[in-house]
């Protein structure tokens, strides 16, 4: 007799259950490869997928290269444990938007810069729920910049917003409620952190959709669990005992409130602090690296922590771009479209339960995320440019 | 000829009425016009360019041109690249943004670069027959905690370290390294002196510093451009970037333009008011410091960003025979500043400014290796030019420089009215 295990135990009950998750209709129509590809994700622990981005953009020469490596103590480690794609090419427009858009399309984005177009075609967050029936609490992208609230769907009619993640823009919130205080002349300024606070809460109150939030109990009214989630990931980041003050900083906050509220299948986490590279000073460039660095570190211990993430989730993290090299006639390190291959090349690691340890120097493309990520999660994403790694789809 | 044909000198001209801008590709004939277009507001060295650039054109032969030109005349068409995308003699965001986001940029790039590749060498020999010894000299402040052992450690076996004897007074370090004197003397500087001499005129000597302290050393200064020195200070330039921040976050704040393109040709009109600064008084250093301040990097905000880009800029574009660098610390980063960019720090926040050291030290380290690399990708430098790195008040600096510059054979310890007669020497002034 089969012996069955927690895993077995796991496969049987979720396909029990499938009729129920998936609408009737997409589950009769299912092809040959999309049953193959579920049946692997069921017998596959890791039915949880977190796409990190490393970013803001950085240089391989500050991260995996030898005189690197002290810039993210976290990433080495968790190097040893995960698996490392030496070669993560970036073959896209060197730009935050498109570059993420082609992370989550699994194709080459050409869209505008500056977030004005949604993505060219059906995102990860779209086909995943689409297939699924995944409810709208079970994908999110947490991201840094305005530009990115239309980030959560793209502009393929067949898909669209009513499979769209829950875009929410943490650095947007923080932003006004900065510049209210600031406007207000309040004593002490931004340093009163309680009255960071106060502005920040009010931004959620009164201004929510100019800042990217798209749950809405009715009408036009934040649901209040979401409300409520959203708070407590601002207190905590108010009241953190290293009194943070970045966007990334309050972007993982509340990822792990979100994470710990509704345990979504699908999170995009957009970190940014590093583009602070524009400002021209190198030392801050490497402290956002170091700050990134151990944020990336809290959000796999908190996916350790957390029942609902412990051993079923593939965390997957890579830079989204590069930036010039310092021989480049750009200017360094402050700019990332020359196009050279310190733009272009970075790398990618992924953490799980189900990935093997290892590391290969097989080039791999930004595009392949989606597709990777797509497998993991049971769904069949078509007309991509991008493979699956098959090096974690073991 | 688009109607907007930009007023250019009589050689450009003529050689414009010989139909040649009309020959180019439309890519790249867009981006010389876009750059002329504004000819009044050229420095001379980018003026001499691209009458160079173009006389060379001229004078090669129809096949030759025909042959250069190939591959990116036949990738446009690829690209898209037609008369509603790119209109003749327009460069603006649209077509940067046309650029990056077309599939075949790479090409495109690679193709230019190629025209180049051939057009140089042609061009660099002809600014290197007229070459001329030239200076650099780039100074560290002295409150940098670090020791010369561990100083351009991005130059490492370059150069040749000098042995330095320095003057018992601090405050006369840089005085006599610049002017041979103590400071009460107010003798000329080695930048004025070269801009008074037989090679200089406007535009040929430069100061571009943190604070304001070496634009104050020499004899009779206080104008942007006395001796025809070009003085370009963070800290002079305080009023204009205050009210420049401020006007661009009430742009912002009003939502009266909708995303960078637009608020681009905004700040385009926000000019350097006469009150704001000596600079004002030049349109070419007008527009200069203008596009300085709003080129969209740090430089409103970190005073070393702004001498970093400031200095790569006169020397991609002013090409000048004399430049002196003056970095200065930055300040520590004040909490939720990163969310700020156009909030003035003192104001926003009451905890009072801390100067960030080690901070300073680390982003120099990699300043110096870019403002080298810039001067080193012209002919006009290759070969001919003198880099002193110095920090102030230490016992050693830094030459990089060709074998017949003094310093490179002199031996130590040098006191710096000595150091300042070598540099005399290398210039002939």
């Amino acid at each position: 007799m089969m012996r069955l295990t927690k895993r077995r135990f796991v496969q049987l009950a979720g396909l029990s259950i499938a009729h129920r998750i998936l609408p009737g209709h997409l589950f009769a129509q299912q092809t040959a490869a999309q049953q193959i590809a579920a049946q692997k994700a069921a017998r596959r622990p890791s039915n949880k997928v977190i796409i990190v981005t490393f970013g803001g953009g950085v240089r391989y020469s500050e991260t995996f290269a030898p005189e690197g490596l002290q810039n993210i103590p976290r990433l080495v480690a968790l190097r040893e444990k995960g698996y490392f794609f030496n070669s993560c090419v970036n073959s896209g427009v060197l730009s935050h938007f498109n570059s993420t858009a082609s992370i989550l399309t699994g194709n080459w984005q050409r869209v505008d810069d500056f977030g004005f177009q949604p993505p060219a075609g059906p995102t990860l967050f779209e086909y995943y729920r689409k297939q699924s029936g995944a409810g709208p609490l079970d994908a999110w992208a947490v991201a840094t910049n305005k530009s990115f609230a239309s980030m959560g769907w793209g502009s393929d009619r067949d898909f669209g917003q009513p499979y769209g993640a829950n875009v929410v823009l943490p650095k947007q919130l923080l932003l006004e409620a900065v510049q209210e205080v600031v406007k207000k002349g309040a004593e002490g300024g931004v340093a009163n952190r309680e009255d960071v606070l106060r502005r920040l809460e009010g931004v959620l109150n009164e201004g929510y959709e100019g800042v990217g939030w798209t749950i809405f109990q009715a009408g036009r009214k934040l649901d209040r669990q979401v409300r409520d989630t959203l708070v407590r990931g601002l207190v905590e980041y108010i009241n953190g005992p290293e009194a943070p003050t970045s966007g990334d900083e309050l972007t993982f906050f509340i990822t792990r409130e979100i994470m710990r509220e509704f345990a979504p299948r699908l999170i995009l986490v957009n970190f940014w602090d590093m583009d602070v590279a524009h400002w021209g000073s190198y030392s801050l460039y490497l402290n956002a690296i170091t700050k990134t660095d151990r944020l990336t570190g809290m959000l796999w211990e908190e996916v350790q922590a957390n029942q609902s993430y412990k051993d079923k989730t593939t965390l997957l993290v890579l830079p989204e771009l590069g930036r010039d090299g310092d021989k480049n006639t750009a200017n360094g390190f402050l700019n990332h479209r020359s196009g050279d291959a310190s733009c272009r090349n970075t790398w990618l690691l992924a953490m799980g339960t189900a990935v093997p340890p290892g590391q290969t120097e097989r080039p791999v493309h930004h595009v392949d995320v989606a597709a990777t990520a797509a497998e993991l999660l049971g769904v069949k994403a078509a007309g991509l440019a991008g493979l699956p790694m098959r090096e974690l789809l073991l | 000829m688009p109607a907007n044909t930009p007023k250019v000198s009589a050689a450009m001209q003529a050689l414009i009425d010989k139909g040649l801008l009309d020959g180019l590709p439309r890519s790249f004939g867009a981006f010389c016009f876009d750059q002329m277009k504004d000819w009044d507001l050229l420095f001379p060295a980018e003026r001499s360019y691209f009458e160079r650039l173009f006389g060379l054109l001229d004078r090669s032969s129809g096949p030759v041109v025909e042959r250069l030109f190939q591959p990116l005349r036949e990738l446009e068409p690829k690209m898209g690249m037609n008369e509603k995308t790119w209109p003749r003699g327009q460069f603006t965001l649209e077509q940067v943004d046309f650029l990056n986001r077309n599939r075949y940029y790479p090409e495109w790039r690679a193709a230019v670069a190629q025209v180049f590749a051939q057009l140089d060498p042609a061009l660099d020999a002809e600014a290197a027959r007229n070459g001329h010894a030239r200076l650099a000299i780039v100074i560290a402040p002295a409150q940098l905690p670090t020791d010369p052992g561990r100083m351009w450690t991005r130059f490492q076996g370059r150069g040749k370290r000098v042995e330095i004897s320095g003057p018992e007074s601090a405050e006369e370090f840089l005085p006599l390294l610049l002017t041979g004197e103590e400071q009460s003397r107010k003798a000329p500087t080695i930048g004025q002196l070269f801009a008074a001499g037989k090679k200089g005129g406007a535009y040929t000597s430069w100061i571009v510093e943190a604070g304001a302290g070496v634009s104050r050393l020499g004899s009779d200064s206080g104008g942007a451009a006395d001796y025809g020195v070009v003085k370009c200070s963070y800290e002079s330039l305080a009023q204009y970037r205050k009210r420049l921040m401020k006007d661009v976050q009430s742009v912002v704040d009003a939502q009266e333009t909708p995303g960078p393109r637009q608020l681009s040709a905004r700040l385009k009109q926000m000019k350097i008011l006469t009150s704001e600064g000596d600079l004002a008084r030049d349109p070419i250093l007008a527009e200069f410091a203008r596009a300085i301040l709003l080129s969209g990097n740090g430089t409103l905000l970190i005073n070393n960003t702004f001498v970093e880009w400031a200095t790569v800029q006169s020397v991609r574009r002013a090409r000048p025979s004399v430049t002196v660098v003056g970095f200065g610390i930055r300040n520590k980063v004040k909490p939720f500043s990163s969310l700020l960019i156009y909030a003035d720090q003192e104001a926003t926040n009451p905890i009072p400014s801390q100067m960030d050291t080690l901070g300073s030290y680390v982003d120099l380290e990699v300043f110096y290796q870019y403002i080298w690399q810039e001067f080193e990708k012209y002919a006009e430098y290759r070969n001919n030019t003198a880099y002193l790195f110095v920090g102030e008040g230490m016992e050693e600096m830094l030459a990089m420089a060709p074998p017949d510059f003094p310093l490179m054979t002199a031996a130590g310890p040098l006191t710096l009215p000595a150091v300042f007669g070598h540099l005399k020497d290398w210039l002939s002034v």
